[in-house]
């Protein structure tokens, strides 16, 4: 029974479910479907980086915009086809993600805090500015990628790029959580300087936190790109970074099943408050507040009371003052 | 053209270092920073409209009752989002508080208008520019600098001064010891939290006939509040002062001399590089590592 209930087993059947949606759906439930997964891949990659490697990082939205502008501008411009433009952006994100190790290394808690949202602003700031190369506050239309031999139209090709993506993303975080890379991850999250005694290697592994979470971003901006065939600056605001946040806050820190749920269940309520931003603004702060405060591990910890088989390797220990880089900030 | 760009640099920076004050007193009665910082600014300068422009008040029982209403908002700060988490890691601190700021951002957007809504306040003096020789001078100008000034000398006089003042830097200079000494720190964190957000209230108040107000103006004056803090050592009140000065000054001449659409992303690049180059700013003391 617990082999049958476990995580491994509704994830297929996600996986499952997801592959077949749109041959019974309408076009509208397909695009819902499909930003699911971009938000799932956020979701894992920023989990790896606040909630496994301890890391608080504000510039998740911004390398999700670089993966989009990347892949949209050196389609518009130079006319690459989208299959070496997308690879091309998600690895841009990736690299700015590795440069952000550097001062990575020197900052923790509220500092490295703030000089990631400056980078954020930042990164904003490039996309409606630079006008010449990013088309300014407006955005930019990106043709939309063909799927030429196989008999697909481009949003349901889209689609089960996203679902091969997503699929083959979380079981890459899956097997990197629970490899030794997993575990720096962790030591470093519940003491760095204890880490560096056991021999991790700082700039290593955060190097590779934030180069896993750059990555993750970029592929999902890459995907976002040929999904809405559009980019333009509002969709990587602070509106943006809060929502993937309340993502693998409510799903749980330091989960990747979490990062599943949590995406999950934000893009339905996203879905549902579509017309009103401030409603979207007031819930999502809400049900950060909520659960930070009230289930700080997110829903995983409830359905790991219910289901067997639910465990997950590393979950974040609970109740010990100070432990993640609260340590250094706090008097 | 230098003389202008500084003294506005000097208007908004002085500004800047009201927001950057909050920062600073949260952080050092109790470690963390308050993201929802700028979100109480911009209620406060919501509140001021409300009863200014509104409601007919006169502008400095409107200021008053903005600054009051700034304290108490604050301490709601301290209740919701601090307080129930005061042994909790800095993750979880940082993230309730930029919860609370998300709310505050949509009550403020459903209640004051919608997303392109900008609410012109006006000014307390006479709008006609002054000209001093090569000086060109908005009165109102004067002004936020001449508040800036008062309120920052209240807020020394109230830490020096003042019971709670006392206490509160007891508080920062070692929370066990103040304990043992009978001053309740969790009362501390909470006026913290108030004083915090009644002096981003009076910052509103005086720059909101400069600018605009709309319902996003919170959180990027709270990064640039938060920059010019940590620019200051974010522990040190003077450094909050000198560091939003540096930040307005940089700002006006990136914009004057490079293009003008420098100055409004001036700050974060100097704060970057500033945290790359020495992390503990530029007055703070030499960073001690706890195990």
């Amino acid at each position: 029974m617990s082999r049958l209930l476990g995580r491994r087993t509704l994830l297929a059947l996600g996986v499952a479910a997801l592959a077949a949606v749109p041959t019974f759906a309408n076009p509208y439930v397909v695009f819902v479907g499909n930003q699911l997964m971009l938000y799932v891949i956020l979701a894992v990659g920023l989990n790896i980086l606040v909630g496994y490697a301890g890391q608080l990082a504000f510039a998740n939205a911004a390398m999700f915009g670089i993966g989009a502008y990347g892949t949209g501008l050196l389609q518009v411009h130079f006319g690459v086809p989208y299959y070496a433009a997308a690879p091309a952006g998600a690895l841009l994100a990736m690299l700015i993600g590795l440069a952000m190790a550097w001062p990575a290394l020197r900052l923790s808690g509220l500092y490295l805090a703030l000089a990631t949202l400056a980078f954020a602003q930042f990164t904003l700031w490039v996309f409606l500015h630079w006008e010449s190369v990013t088309f300014g506050a407006g955005g930019f239309k990106v043709p939309p990628p063909s799927f030429a031999p196989l008999p697909l139209p481009s949003n349901l090709g889209i689609y089960y790029l996203s679902l091969l993506a997503m699929a083959a993303l979380v079981a890459i975080a899956w097997n990197v959580v629970r490899s030794r890379i997993g575990r720096a991850f962790v030591a470093i999250r519940d003491g760095e300087v204890a880490a560096q005694a056991l021999g991790i290697d700082l700039f290593r592994y955060k190097a590779i936190a934030f180069g896993m979470s750059g990555l993750y971003a970029g592929i999902a901006g890459a995907l976002h790109s040929a999904l809405l065939n559009y980019v333009s600056p509002e969709g990587f605001d602070l509106f943006q970074m809060v929502l993937h946040k309340a993502m693998i806050v409510v799903g749980g820190l330091g989960s990747l099943a979490g990062s599943v749920v949590g995406a999950t269940t934000l893009t339905l309520i996203l879905e549902a408050l579509r017309e009103f931003k401030s409603t979207q603004e007031i819930a999502f702060g809400a049900l950060l507040l909520v659960f930070v405060i009230f289930m700080p591990d997110g829903i995983v910890a409830a359905l790991k009371q219910r289901l067997q088989g639910w465990e997950e390797p590393l979950r974040r220990v609970r109740g010990r003052p100070g432990a993640a880089a609260g340590a250094e900030a706090r008097p | 053209m230098l003389g202008y760009l500084v003294l506005s640099g000097i208007t908004t920076g002085a500004l800047y270092a009201l927001v950057a004050l909050g920062v600073v007193i949260v952080f050092k009665a109790t470690g963390t920073v308050n993201f929802a910082h700028g979100d109480l600014f911009m209620i406060g300068g919501f509140l001021a409209f409300t009863f200014h422009v509104l409601m007919g008040l006169p502008y400095l029982v409107a200021l008053a009752l903005a600054v009051a209403a700034g304290f108490g908002i604050g301490i709601l700060t301290d209740r919701i989002a601090f307080r129930p988490l005061m042994r909790a890691n800095l993750v979880s601190l940082v993230l309730a508080t930029v919860g609370f700021s998300f709310i505050l951002k949509g009550i403020a957007r459903s209640v004051w208008g919608g997303k392109a809504d900008l609410f012109a306040f006006p000014p307390l003096i006479s709008p006609d520019p002054i000209f001093l020789g090569p000086l060109i001078i908005i009165p109102q100008q004067l002004v936020a600098i001449g508040g800036a000034a008062l309120v920052m000398g209240a807020f020394a006089a109230f830490f020096r001064l003042t019971r709670i003042g006392k206490m509160m830097q007891a508080t920062a200079d070692n929370p066990k010891a103040a304990t043992l000494v009978g001053i309740r720190t969790d009362r501390v964190y909470m006026y913290a939290f108030g004083v915090g957000a009644a002096v981003a209230a009076s910052a509103a108040v005086l720059m909101a006939p400069l600018t605009l107000l709309y319902p996003d103006i919170g959180f990027v004056l709270f990064i640039k509040g938060f920059a010019a803090a940590v620019l200051g050592g974010l522990s040190s009140l003077p450094g909050a002062v000198v560091g939003g000065l540096v930040v307005g000054v940089v700002e006006a001449l990136a914009g004057g001399y490079i293009n003008s659409s420098f100055l409004e992303v001036s700050a974060f690049v100097v704060i970057m590089v500033v945290l790359v180059l020495r992390p503990t700013g530029l007055f703070g003391a030499t960073a001690v590592r706890r195990v």
